[in-house]
């Protein structure tokens, strides 16, 4: 199980490979706190595409809610990383067991498909930041199809993950950039501490798709699988569930930096027409530099999500059938996990070439999972409320209120916005 | 036209039937009497073979047709004595209720349905004796692992077949074809079709999870039903072999010879 390096321990692997060379620059911000690193990661290329697109619609309208998602991801994360503690299993394997076989079906359908979607933002992120570069899309995304293929199924993934990343901290200059900008302290403190929201049908819409990035399925399943693999018992957990707040809190913490900056340097324009205008908000920090920073920065964020997505459904749908998963593995002794992977790839690669603007891709991936969010969240809150699985660390009266609020205001959010959609269609 | 006339044409020379020929007209032959004895085997199990898969949820009835309440598990009684564990009771939901009913009470009949042998059955609340294990909550949908630790799959189906007057576990299924008909329409649940079972007898524990590893071995049922408690094989998943219906067929008149030859 440990050799799931790649599928298992995303949520927690970013800190520990890094090159040694990088490591002297980033020990101070490791003392900042062990999730920094991690929260980086977290914001995928679908991320930060919608967060700049919250920025530069709405300017600093969406923070109250990115306060309150926050709140939701501790909430959630802290239960699956406590399921996994607890159970040494992960969610698929929890869902099959304890879950009719039907419903547990429905499950892992509803997280290909909401994976399905990020892998397509992730490879429309590809597209669009070697664009800017001035490669085409047409040529850039077969090739990184092709490349982490090979390096997943046929060469050394954890090297290969180690460029990403250092590629995807680019990001951690969105703190520096939005404190450069200049942004209005009275709004973003006013902002932050209360809501200003808008009626209108884009601001719900962008909202789901802001819970959609925050608190993707994918994480939760992730985290589990992160905390089995790195041997967490009931015993050490405590430690464990220090490090999951923190990292929620930071990611989401980077997540704001995101919003702010954009909106200091683009709010209130309209939606971005295309993805090289986000980088206008790294302005501040580069100068004319800033598109090809920017892009640098989401192409890691993106070739890293798009390899760690589909490996993480496959995953989930392998340890759901309870067979082998591991990229230690030949392909012939791990076929459905690997065939899953290789679909999900191919299906995203597919998708994100299709014709179209590719911000609107991206929001509507995001949206996409926003609507899946609130039903397997639901799974996870009976989970973690049953004391036959989790004995005595199950879901206290309060907690388990807390959660429930929680997953019942997204759900509500989403089915809102559903239910406006198919009625914008008839 | 002379269909059945041997015609020649040029280069297609008719070469003599050789003695390699004749070896390869023995295998099919052998091949095709394989074949339908395993065809012939599995009909014949066809109506001894019951899918827990398809009991479970099915209606519990006296022996006046009255429904008492819904088969919600199968207790077995899994000691070292046999390789097949014989059913020791059923739990029935009736309302809220989950009442046990001892095995004696039950009717052996139809594979797809449970009925009660009297209408004033011996009940009891549901409450654990050592080395019970509950099929349903304790072993169907739980990660089989080999010997070496190696996760092969999780079983969609068990199979149970009368011996005698009793029911035993056979089999574990662990074919995709299984997982289908669990999917699919509940009336077509009942029509068993043997696809990957692996022998019960191969089983030799329950796994604790992987949070508790440093636990003690054994048969360990004492941790069935608990989350995360997988199935240990006695082998390798290499030496894992698929139960043919005859195989089957085979173990069930052994087990029937055996339990004749208990008697007195």
């Amino acid at each position: 199980m440990s050799a799931v390096d790649g599928a298992g321990g995303r949520v927690r692997r970013r800190r520990a490979k890094l090159p040694r060379w990088l490591a002297p620059v980033l020990a101070f911000l490791a003392i900042l706190g062990p999730g920094l690193i991690s929260a980086n990661a977290g914001n995928d290329a679908g991320g930060i595409i919608t967060y700049a697109s919250a920025g530069a619609q709405f300017g600093y309208r969406m923070l109250f809610l990115m306060v309150l998602i926050t709140v939701a991801l501790v909430v959630v994360q802290e239960m699956c990383a406590r399921l996994g503690a607890y159970t040494g299993e992960g969610l698929g394997a929890l869902i099959r067991e304890q879950f009719p076989l039907r419903s547990g079906a429905a499950a892992m359908l509803l997280l290909f498909i909401a994976n399905a979607g990020l892998t397509v933002s992730e490879f429309a992120g590809i597209g669009a930041s070697m664009e800017i570069f001035g490669v085409s899309r047409y040529i850039a995304v077969p090739v990184a199809l092709a490349g982490i293929w090979a390096v997943t199924v046929l060469g050394n993934y954890s090297q290969a993950e180690r460029v990403f990343v250092v590629m995807g901290l680019v990001f951690l200059t969105y703190p520096i950039a939005a404190f450069l900008g200049h942004p209005g302290a009275g709004a973003v403190v006013s902002n932050l501490l209360w809501p200003h929201f808008l009626h209108s049908k884009a601001f719900l819409l962008l909202a789901v798709a802001l819970i959609g990035t925050t608190i993707t399925p994918y994480m939760q399943f992730y985290l589990t699988s992160a905390v089995v693999d790195k041997g967490v018992t009931p015993k050490t957990y405590k430690g464990e569930r220090i490090d999951t707040i923190n990292g929620a809190i930071l990611s989401d913490v980077v997540s704001i930096f995101i919003i702010i900056a954009t909106a200091a340097a683009i709010g209130g324009t309209g939606p971005l027409s295309n993805i090289g205008q986000a980088a206008a908000a790294l302005r501040p920090v580069a100068g004319q530099a800033a598109s090809q920073l920017f892009a640098i920065g989401l192409l890691g964020a993106a070739l890293l999500a798009a390899t760690v997505v589909p490996l993480s459904t496959a995953y989930a749908i392998a340890e759901t059938a309870g067979v082998e998963r591991s990229l230690s593995r030949k392909l012939r002794e791990a076929p459905v996990f690997y065939g899953i992977y290789t679909v999900q790839l191919v299906v995203g690669a597919a998708v994100a070439l299709l014709p179209g603007n590719a911000v609107n891709l991206v929001i509507n991936a995001q949206v996409l999972n926003g609507f899946i969010t609130p039903v397997l969240l639901t799974y996870i809150l009976i989970l973690a409320n049953r004391r036959s699985v989790l004995g005595n660390a199950a879901n206290g009266p309060i907690f388990r209120a807390v959660a429930t609020l929680c997953v019942i205001v997204v759900g509500l959010l989403s089915a809102v916005v559903l239910v406006q959609t198919v009625a914008g269609w008839l | 036209m002379g269909f059945n006339r041997v015609t020649w044409t040029p280069g297609h020379e008719r070469k003599p039937i050789g003695a390699s020929n004749f070896r390869q007209l023995a295998r099919l032959r052998r091949q095709r009497e394989v074949r339908a004895r395993e065809a012939a085997a599995a009909r014949a199990l066809k109506g001894s073979l019951m899918s827990l898969a398809a009991l479970l949820g099915s209606e519990v009835k006296d022996p006046d047709g009255h429904s008492v309440g819904r088969l919600s598990d199968v207790v077995v009684h899994w000691t070292t004595r046999g390789a097949y564990p014989a059913v020791r009771a059923i739990i029935v939901k009736t309302g809220k209720l989950e009442v046990v009913i001892g095995a004696r009470w039950l009717e052996v009949g139809s594979p797809s349905a449970v009925r009660l042998r009297s209408d004033r059955a011996y009940a009891s609340t549901a409450e654990r004796h050592r080395d019970d294990v509950l099929l349903a909550r304790d072993v169907l949908d739980r990660q089989v692992v080999d010997a070496g630790g190696v996760q092969i799959v999780r079983p969609a189906d068990l199979y149970l077949a009368a011996v005698g007057d009793r029911i035993e576990l056979v089999a574990i299924e662990v074919g995709i074809g299984a997982l289908a008909r669990r999917l699919g329409p509940k009336r077509l649940r009942s029509r068993v079709r043997l696809g990957r079972a692996i022998d019960w007898g191969s089983v030799s524990a329950f796994a604790p999870p992987r949070a508790k590893e440093d636990m003690h071995h054994g048969r360990r049922s004492e941790i069935a039903g608990e989350a995360g408690t997988g199935l240990e094989l006695d082998r390798e998943a290499a030496e894992v072999k698929r139960l043919r219906p005859s195989e089957i067929q085979a173990a069930l008149e052994d087990a029937k010879a055996k339990r004749i030859g208990e008697l007195p």
